[in-house]
């Protein structure tokens, strides 16, 4: 009967008989892509603070300057696996390889986790160092001119400017992460793709289910760019600030608007 | 100047970076008190030295004492160093991430470990000393270079430093925010703080400092009094740098 209908008629046909695996399975998508994006932020910032730990040659312990090489080294290797091969197949090779090597056997939910947030994490690893990297030198020397330490410098100073700076790769890497978690139905995640695989692949209603996944990947990606640069305009402030009376320095009261 | 009120005594320091010799042998002391200028030719090492005595550059040689402690040993807790010997820097370098209440507060709570409160009063205080006081809702960006420097030793002031060094700054600034800035520093020379700056602006080392140090290739080619230096140089170099300045 499914032959007889037009396009739209199947559309709202999967739609009734499946919308709701079409939701779950978007729900799945979006739950592994925030919390990996999350997860994979953190291990990037770890590793783009390590990687940007200075050494001083006369002042640091050689055990502290050859620990930190290795350590700089194993993060290198790390970042240019993560980077330089396909999650599709860095899934695989984790979902199988833990088991049969390690003897670790990890659900399906926690390889896909893992993956993702891995993944994202070397990519960000090399967002958060460009970040530090990019932020001024001169605001580390006026953190270190008021008596700061590297750490307090690095946590009141630098890091928040350098969060602010590769915010929109964090959104970047939030809406891939959306997308890309399509390549996690190789290890039977039921995410949105999987539903439309499972869809298509009962009814031959390819176009029409990809018609529906497009419509809901779409929808989610713009929601996330738009909700992130609602973020990013909130961290920049107000152009505007208020001039406050000098007599009212004690109350803080009195404030008046100034335009720059 | 006695020898019991030695802040800090700088004795054989040098710098070099790789083979670059930048810093050959310089000798000072700084008393409770002084206002010390140090003026000199560009690439003569005078931020280089600045920026050892407040160990943002390694010295390669000698010793800074600072009430008798060698700092450059490595042992020395440079931070807490730091918190008592503050900087203000040619380019302001205020947080771009904070409004100018919290840059001046920062250092108070994180580092001097005080309450919010206090260190907000502390802010205040200093911020309406150098006429900032009405910008603390302001960001830096949203401020004029002059205000900016201000703001900037504000800063350094609320941390109550024992002595202050200044790298060139009123240099940043446009000619009309030079005064501004020069005002406040004149102000808090009056109230005895102890400053080394460096300068270009000879009229502030003529009249304002008590010691005058003139720089060149690493070396302090000759000191002392304003009047001695920009009266009656001795040295040849230093006729020939005060003669480029001749309209002070
Ligand atoms: N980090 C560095 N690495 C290598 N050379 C440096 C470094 N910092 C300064 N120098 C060199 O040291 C010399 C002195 O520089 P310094 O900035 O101390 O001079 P200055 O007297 O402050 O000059 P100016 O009046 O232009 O500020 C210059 O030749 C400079 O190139
Ligand atoms: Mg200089």
């Amino acid at each position: 009967m499914i032959s007889n209908m037009n396009f739209w008629e199947r559309i709202l046909y999967i739609l009734q008989k499946y919308g709701t695996s079409y939701l779950k399975g978007a729900g799945t998508t979006l739950l592994i892509a925030l919390v990996s994006t999350f997860i994979g932020c953190i291990i990037g910032f770890l590793v783009g603070i390590v990687q940007t730990i200075p050494v001083d040659k006369k002042k640091d312990s050689p055990v502290k300057r050859i620990l930190l090489a290795v350590v700089n080294a194993v993060l290198r290797v790390y970042i240019e696996v993560f980077r330089g091969t396909p999650m599709i197949v860095q899934a695989v090779f984790i979902y199988y390889g833990m088991s049969q090597v390690f003897n670790v056997q990890l659900s399906m939910w926690q390889s896909a986790f893992l993956v993702v947030s891995i993944n994202t994490g070397a990519y960000m690893a090399e967002s958060v160092r460009g970040g530090i990297i990019s932020v001024d030198p001169g605001q580390m020397e006026g953190a270190k001119a008021i008596g700061m330490t590297h750490v307090q410098a690095m946590m009141n100073v630098i890091l928040p400017q350098a969060f602010r700076n590769i915010l929109p790769q964090i959104g970047n890497n939030l809406i891939i992460n959306i997308k890309d978690t399509s390549v996690l139905s190789v290890i039977s995640i039921v995410d949105l793709f999987f539903v439309h695989k499972s869809v298509s692949g009962a009814l031959y209603t390819y176009f029409e289910s990809a018609t529906i996944v497009m419509v809901i990947y779409l929808t989610m990606t713009l929601i996330t760019s738009k909700l992130l640069r609602l973020w990013e305009n909130k961290m920049d402030g107000d152009e505007n600030y208020e001039l406050v009376d000098v007599m009212d320095i004690g109350t803080q009261l009195g404030k008046k608007k100034a335009r720059v | 100047m006695s020898t019991e009120n030695v802040i800090l005594e700088i004795s054989h320091l040098e710098k070099n970076f790789g083979s670059h010799v930048v810093l050959k042998d310089i000798n000072f002391q700084v008393h409770t008190g002084d206002v010390v200028s140090i003026i000199g030719a560009s690439g003569s090492g005078k931020s280089t030295m600045l920026r050892c005595i407040n160990l943002l550059e390694t010295p390669t040689g000698g010793s800074i004492l600072y009430h008798g402690e060698d700092i450059t040993n490595p042992r020395v807790d440079a931070p807490a160093y730091r918190a008592k010997v503050g900087m203000v820097f040619q380019n302001f370098n205020l947080f771009n991430n904070m409004t100018v209440l919290e840059n001046c507060m920062a250092g108070q709570i994180k580092v001097a470990k005080k309450s919010k409160a206090e260190a907000k009063e502390k802010a205040l205080q200093f911020l309406q000393k150098v006429g900032m006081s009405a910008y603390i809702n302001a960001k830096p960006r949203q401020l004029s270079g002059g205000q900016k420097q201000r703001v900037a030793i504000a800063r350094a002031l609320a941390m109550e430093p024992e002595v202050l060094l200044f790298d060139e700054p009123t240099s940043a600034l446009d000619p009309q925010m030079v005064g501004e800035v020069l005002e406040v520093m004149t102000a808090l020379a009056k109230e005895g703080l102890t400053m080394i700056v460096v300068t270009h602006e000879m009229a502030f080392a003529r009249d304002i400092s008590s010691h005058v140090i003139f720089m060149a290739d690493g070396l302090i080619k000759e000191e002392g009094s304003p009047k001695q230096i920009f009266g009656e140089p001795k040295e040849a170099e230093t006729k020939e740098f005060l003669s480029r300045f001749r309209n002070v």
